[in-house]
């Protein structure tokens, strides 16, 4: 084993300053065979992501409602959407939907921790929950990418129990991997961005391989004949899977080298800072950013961002405004939770734009895409999850209709459970289930 | 006349597999001739090779030749010995007239059958005595499948079966998948290794005394504090607190004492499992009328009423001890002291106060407090408890009074242990708190526990049991970090949801602050706090509580980061021990340091963190071909030489246990002592009694009987047998392993394995089988029923899981049956039945006229059809009692009664499954006892058996009879054989060959 490429291997390992890599559609000829011009574009990969906000909105400027003029033209929207006035054609505002098993549990954690998997929760020091919907994609589609998927968030989680007697862990966390473990979520920007671009598992699989391999010959080396034979099977194997770890790197390389002198079609960004930004506005900026490279390089699929926990202490010196989250939301009505929630929407209509702006194709990365943003309840004075803010954006690749405003809210219990909703999202994207949570069949009239 | 035969399957695969060995055999033939022996050469020459070329080879050649038996390929006297289970078959079939076949254009004389059947045994048999002994081959090989989920677990305490996700391994030839013949590896299974090996680093946890693994992943803080705080609780639940219990014991004690019995308080206490150190202390007090007893109080009258317990009649004085057990909980609960603390403006769910009164409540649960008597509601309490806490108006007695109290509450304390708590602060009662919070302190909305077990610690446990519980509330703050995340949630709770901390003077306390937890700003924070709490106007009480908690979570926080630093060793450590005993006694000192050479350059070269470092370290092990590989390998020669004493003992473990070897077995080796043959018995006789000797029953019984794969059994039809469950497939699938598990540990005859008046059964199979049985609480429970009300259970032979696999849905083939009778119990070879031969109907009710048993007769009128099917078609016929899922039945589905004689293969008539044993231990007794010990041995060598084995299992045969066919005769005449303890490279002709 030569040492150079050990050393040059664990130099990566390290971490890079920048790492720039292509976006999906030019890194294709180095993924797979080369193809010729001419040939029919593959499709385009249909990536989820969930943004976040606990606590509820300022009931009063969140809504939405069709042009009084005609449904050719742009939706109205309330005060608190207004910074998604540019996207209305690729949005979907849908109201009504609820969580049976969020409502007459008691507030708070027992509202959460069910938001995208509609389980029913489990009180005390045990867990219990079920698999969140974008795990489940993640499970299913996830094996394409380096990340099967992205779990963010821009507030530490905590633990302890609620007064509901619920654990405040279904508080801090939305994405499960099972039914009693949430997946671990990544706070800090700079190793989320890691994650993406220095693929460090597979790093750390080579390393391991190379190791096993080199004293694997050693021991091959004293072998019989008959004994070799068995031998270089392990050795052949692991030097095969290196390898195909090993090809994948090179691929990497293979296409920056491609594009140099090219520098505009490269996705880039330089790496976070260590340790946790300051000011929330960076945290929240930088998890997007990463997002929607994630999302434009195909390094994952499937994304999660929690911008805020329930409960959240977090501060917004900025919208001057005095109270935390929590404190500030018992007082949806405020002008100050309006600004609150303005700026949560203003952080959707970021990461949308954001990959609106990415060319893919004859479409960018938002058409191709589904990003929804969620909240547990209504109104934080109330506690109300009878209903939750809920807007959509992005097309699917054609599979989702755009520009429009769903109302579910007359619609009896069973026509507007979050769940049906999941489904029909994740049958849109190739995933097909015959059930999911406490939903038997997909949202009618989406 | 319309041929009418099943189409067997697994006939033909048998037959796959057949033809392939003979190629595989071929291979072999060329290597092996030598110039020896030119006599024999002479016979094979004069006498064999012109009878095959007469008789047999016209149509036993070419590329397709019958039965897929080329015999031009035999032609020297070698071809003997390597291709001998052919020859035997050869031999068999000639002897017998049933080769050449009628139709044949040629057949032998008499003489010329006989001198050739003579010629032929005479051969082998002069081969297998030159060749006795002879190791053979065995190739380093990758564990199985079940092998390496069985060292796993041994290896980690957790069961977590990874292989589950791997393909199924090929069986060689022998039909077990544990040899180096069919063992391969590929880059596809070893992605899979190394899933699982990072699946099992997943469960790794980092203590301060080494490392452990956990049923569990466990990657977030949630897995972690369930992991710890189940620990702790399961602790607390095994602990002996029944205050009964001990009035019981000391009952006895009491009645030892008055009788002259010289029974002692550790007796007592080891037989009513409870705690000595708290039996002694109950029984001074109780038993000693002279101390400084009082007269008057619930402490006198407890002892009033124990000493009245009477001498006989031991249930009354149990229910006696349970109602002054209710007694004493129920006084005592009155007399628990009250603790709160409170402040405006600061919270009561805030930290230091809720661990002011926890640590109040905690420190005097053995205390009386006389305010107490002051709050008892006694005009809602039962009238004995009010009564017994009514305070006597007179001076002295009022003093008596207390002092019994304080001794009767310092015996009782008013809980040994708090295992959960709700909010506390609250000032609700306990029982209308919540629930489930485990090892809780009590705090409004953050994280935080409270070791609240002072009682137990002073009056139950012993030092042992106490250094333990320290050990895990150790395990618990350095595991989950937990001081820093209460101190965090405090931080968060008090700048956010409540606003203590909201003022500008505290902005650098914020929870994201990594540094905020450092003793610099622990201390800064501590003393704005203060500052503020007394502007506040707090007490001297509020502020020592303040304090006090300030000074204790620094501390603990410190003692989390430098027990993390310091154990960074005895991690690397324990990783060191892991290795060791992950290859099983093969490491060496170099690979030692290596190991450490590798975390110190994943440390310091690759900047993983500690945890990430001894994670890859466990990975690279598990990945290592000492570790998933049996290693011992072979000289470069044919020379033999012995095993090592390490190598033996891996041998002895994975014959026996399917896994690898315990501390006490590598301790032989390592004394160097296992190979001395009473040493190596001694072991065999530890080995077959423990427990993990299921893995013999499950890797080897499975794969003799054919029953592996029953899990993945579906080819019942569930809407006719509704009762055929996935659970019932289960039991059925468990019954073969129970039998043989008991057959082992008990060490029974082999042969019960067809006459055993014996079956295991649980509720389910039980019910499927009709059985009664005793009444069981858990019907999952399996138990042995010795007394079978009718002879249709015990014994393999019976079985549903053979019934049920043997029989195509929906109705029985006594062909399947029959041919898994005489192929696995018997040993019979079979060739596969002729191309393009009619399906029989798939459900026995659309047979038409006929029977199933008149249909397989009409078929047998054949010749060519009756030459195999006359050899176990009868047997199977004796199975017809029993449905297609092995049920018990009088008629078929097609209301047809059920006829169950049968004409047994040599003549002689039996009825059902009993004229069967009959059959079976009469007429083939030796045939079931030869393809036993053939098979047991194959499995144990991990190859396929060689004419040189013959010897052995001669041996083996009469070991056990010697023996009264116990088992452990057969596995000690093969651990002491030259096969088992030694082994040898090939020679280069072999070699040359193989390449």
């Amino acid at each position: 084993m030569a040492n150079s490429a050990k050393v040059s291997r664990r130099v990566l390992l390290q971490g890079a300053g920048v790492s720039m890599t292509l976006p999906w559609l030019q890194s294709l000829p180095v993924w797979g065979e080369e193809p010729t011009n001419g040939i029919e574009a593959p499709e385009f990969p249909k990536r989820f992501c969930v943004l976040f906000m606990a606590c509820g909105v300022n009931p009063d400027h969140w809504w939405a409602k069709p042009n009084a003029e005609g449904p050719n033209h742009p939706m109205e929207l309330g005060k608190s959407l207004a910074p998604l006035e540019p996207l209305t054609s690729k949005l979907n505002v849908i109201n009504g939907l609820f969580n049976k098993n969020a409502t007459g549990v008691g507030i708070h954690p027992g509202q959460t921790g069910n938001i995208l998997s509609g389980a029913s929760l489990k009180k005390g020091a045990e867990l219990g929950g079920s698999i969140s919907v974008d795990q489940l994609l993640a499970n299913r589609l996830g094996s394409e990418t380096i990340q099967s998927s992205l779990v963010l968030g821009c507030e530490q989680p905590v633990t302890g129990y609620h007064e509901t007697n619920f654990s405040m862990a279904y508080s801090s966390h939305i994405s499960w991997q099972n039914a009693t473990s949430p997946v671990p979520m990544e706070v800090y920007p700079a190793l989320a961005f890691d994650s993406l671009f220095e693929n460090r598992g597979a790093r750390r699989n080579q390393s391991v391989l190379d190791r096993v391999g080199g004293h694997a010959s050693e021991l091959r080396r004293k072998a019989s004949l008959d004994d070799r034979r068995k031998l270089d099977e392990y050795l052949s194997s692991v030097r095969d899977v290196e390898q195909r770890i090993e090809q994948q790197r090179k691929a990497q390389e293979k296409a920056k080298a491609r594009v140099d002198g090219n520098p505009y079609a490269m996705a880039s960004m330089p790496r976070p800072d260590n340790g946790l930004p300051e000011d929330i506005r960076d945290h929240m900026r930088l998890m997007c950013d990463i997002v929607a490279l994630a999302f434009q390089t195909d390094k994952t699929r499937i994304a999660t961002l929690l911008l805020c926990r329930d409960i959240s202490g977090l501060f917004y010196p900025f919208l001057d405004a005095r109270n935390a989250h929590h404190s500030a939301s018992h007082n949806d009505r405020s002008d100050e939770f309006e600004r609150i929630s303005r700026y949560y929407c203003s952080q959707f209509a970021y990461l949308a734009s954001k990959l609106d702006g990415m060319q893919e194709g004859e479409g960018t990365v938002l058409d191709h895409s589904c990003i929804m943003f969620i909240n547990n309840m209504w109104s934080g004075s109330a506690h109300n999850s009878q209903k939750v803010p809920l807007m959509t954006a992005g097309g699917l690749n054609g599979q989702l209709k755009t520009g429009r405003v769903l109302d579910f809210e007359q619609r009896p219990d069973g026509e507007r459970k979050l769940c049906s909703l999941y489904m029909s999202l994740m049958n849109r994207m190739g995933v097909n289930v015959e059930k999911f949570g406490d939903a038997d069949f997909p949202l009618m009239d989406l | 006349m319309q041929a009418c035969v099943e189409s067997v399957s697994d006939l033909h695969f048998g037959s796959a597999l057949t033809s392939r060995s003979y190629v595989f055999l071929l291979a072999w033939i060329c290597g092996f001739i030598t110039a020896e022996s030119v006599n024999a050469e002479d016979s094979f020459e004069s006498s064999i090779r012109p009878f095959l070329k007469y008789h047999c080879i016209e149509c036993h050649s070419g590329t397709a030749p019958e039965g897929k038996l080329d015999l031009t390929a035999f032609e020297n006297r070698q071809s003997l010995s390597i291709g001998f289970s052919v020859w035997k078959e050869i031999e068999q079939r000639v002897a017998t007239g049933n080769m050449p076949p009628k139709e044949a254009s040629s057949h032998p004389s008499e003489d010329d059958r006989r001198a050739f059947t003579h010629l032929v045994r005479s051969t082998r048999r002069d081969e297998a005595v030159r060749l006795a002994g002879d190791p053979g081959i065995v190739m380093v090989r990758r564990l199985s499948n079940a092998e390496y989920n069985n060292t796993l677990r041994d290896l980690t305490g957790i069961d977590l079966r990874p292989a589950r996700e791997f393909p199924v391994d090929p069986a060689n030839e022998a039909g077990f998948d544990n040899s180096g013949e069919s063992l391969a590896m590929s880059p596809a299974l070893l992605t899979k290794y190394l899933a699982a090996a990072r699946e099992i680093s997943n469960h790794l946890i980092l203590t301060p005394s080494g490392i452990a693994f956990a049923p569990h992943p466990v990657v977030t803080d949630t897995d972690r504090d369930k992991y710890c705080v189940q620990r702790i609780v399961d602790f607390y639940d095994k602990q002996p607190t029944d205050i009964a219990d001990y009035l019981h014991a000391a009952w006895k004690a009491r009645i030892a004492v008055t009788s002259g019995k010289g029974v002692s308080l550790e007796t007592i206490a080891i037989n009513h499992r409870i705690s000595l150190r708290y039996l002694t202390s109950i029984f001074a007090v109780l038993n000693n009328p002279d101390s400084e007893s009082t007269k008057n109080g619930p402490l006198a009258e407890v002892r009033q009423r124990w000493l009245d317990l009477p001498n006989q009649d031991e249930s009354a004085v149990r229910r006696e001890c349970e109602s002054l057990r209710n007694f004493i909980v129920a006084v005592r609960s009155q007399l628990e002291p009250k603790f709160n603390m409170k402040l405006k403006g600061i919270h009561d769910g805030a930290q230091a106060f809720v661990l002011w009164k926890n640590r109040q409540s905690a420190s005097h649960r053995r205390s009386f407090l006389s305010e107490t008597l002051k709050a008892i509601p006694y005009d809602k309490l039962p009238s004995d408890i009010a009564i017994a806490l009514m305070t006597p108006s007179d001076d002295d007695l009022r003093t008596e009074f207390h002092r019994d109290l304080e001794l009767f509450c310092n015996l009782f304390p008013d809980a040994f242990f708090v295992a959960e708590r709700g909010r506390d602060y609250l000032g609700v009662p306990k029982e209308k708190q919540e629930k489930g919070r485990l090892l809780s302190a009590g705090f409004h909305s953050m994280m935080g526990y409270f070791r609240d077990d002072q009682p137990l610690c002073e009056q139950i446990l012993n030092d042992n049991e106490l250094l333990e519980l320290n050990q895990l509330w150790q395990e618990l703050d350095f595991v989950t970090a937990a001081p820093i995340r209460q101190y965090q949630g405090f931080l968060w709770f008090e700048r956010t949801d409540h606003n203590f901390l909201r003022d500008a003077e505290f902005d650098f306390a914020r929870p994201e602050n990594k540094d905020a937890i450092s003793a610099e700003m622990v201390k800064r924070l501590s003393d704005l706090y203060l500052e503020k709490a007394k502007r506040m106007s707090a007490t001297s009480d509020h502020l020592q509580a303040i304090t006090d908690f300030f000074h204790d979570i620094d501390k603990q926080i410190r003692w989390v980061e430098q027990s993390r630093i310091h154990a960074q060793k005895i991690n690397l450590d324990a990783i060191e021990r892991f290795v060791v005993r992950a290859y099983r006694g093969g490491l060496t000192s170099s690979q030692l340091n290596e190991i450490k050479q590798y975390y110190t350059s994943l440390r310091e070269i690759d900047k993983l963190s500690h945890e990430e470092a001894i994670q890859d370290l466990l990975v690279c092990v598990l990945m290592s071909p000492e570790f998933c590989y049996r290693v011992d390998l072979s000289l470069q020669s044919a020379e033999r030489r012995p095993l090592t004493d390490l190598e033996l003992a891996n041998r002895l473990s994975y014959f026996l246990w399917s896994s690898m070897p315990d501390e006490r077995l590598l301790a032989k080796a390592s004394s160097g002592r296992l190979r001395e043959p009473s040493v190596l018995a001694g072991e065999v006789d530890r080995m077959i009694r423990d427990d993990r000797v299921r893995g013999l029953a499950i890797e080897f019984g499975s794969q003799w009987l054919d029953f592996q794969r029953f899990l993945e059994h579906n080819s019942v039809d569930r809407l006719r047998f509704p009762q055929f469950t996935d659970s019932l497939r289960d039991s059925m699938y468990q019954e073969p392993i129970r039998f043989l598990v008991d057959l082992i540990q008990q060490n029974r005859s082999v042969l019960s394995c067809i006459d055993a008046k014996h079956a295991f059964v649980n509720a389910e199979l039980a019910k499927h089988y009709g059985i009664v049985t005793e009444d069981s609480r858990d019907s999952s429970e399996w138990q042995k029923v010795s007394e079978l009300p009718n002879s249709q259970r015990g014994g393999l032979l019976p079985m549903a899981v053979f019934m049920t696999q043997n029989a195509p849905g929906l109705r029985t083939s006594p062909v399947k049956r029959g041919y898994w009778v005489v192929r696995r119990l018997l040993g019979e070879h079979i060739p596969p039945p002729p191309p393009g031969v009619p399906e029989l109907p798939v459900d026995e009710a659309r047979l038409g006229d006929l029977t199933l048993r008149q249909t397989l007769e009409k078929h047998r009128q054949h010749e060519s059809c009756a030459v195999c099917h006359d050899r176990f078609d009868s047997i199977g016929l004796a199975f017809e009692s029993y449905g297609p899922i092995g049920e018990h039945r009088i008629h078929d589905l097609g209301e047809k009664p059920i006829d169950n004689s049968a004409v047994f293969p040599n003549g002689n008539a039996g009825n059902g499954v009993d004229g069967l044993r009959e059959y079976l231990l009469k007429c083939r007794q030796s045939d079931f006892i030869e393809n036993l010990c053939r098979k047991l041995l194959a499995f144990a060598l991990g190859r396929t058996l060689r004419l040189s084995d013959d010897l052995l299992i001669e041996k083996m045969r009469e070991d056990l009879i010697a023996e009264e066919h116990r088992f452990d005769a057969m596995v000690k005449a093969i651990v002491l054989a030259p096969q088992f303890l030694e082994k040898r490279g090939t020679n280069e002709k072999e070699t040359k060959d193989g390449e």
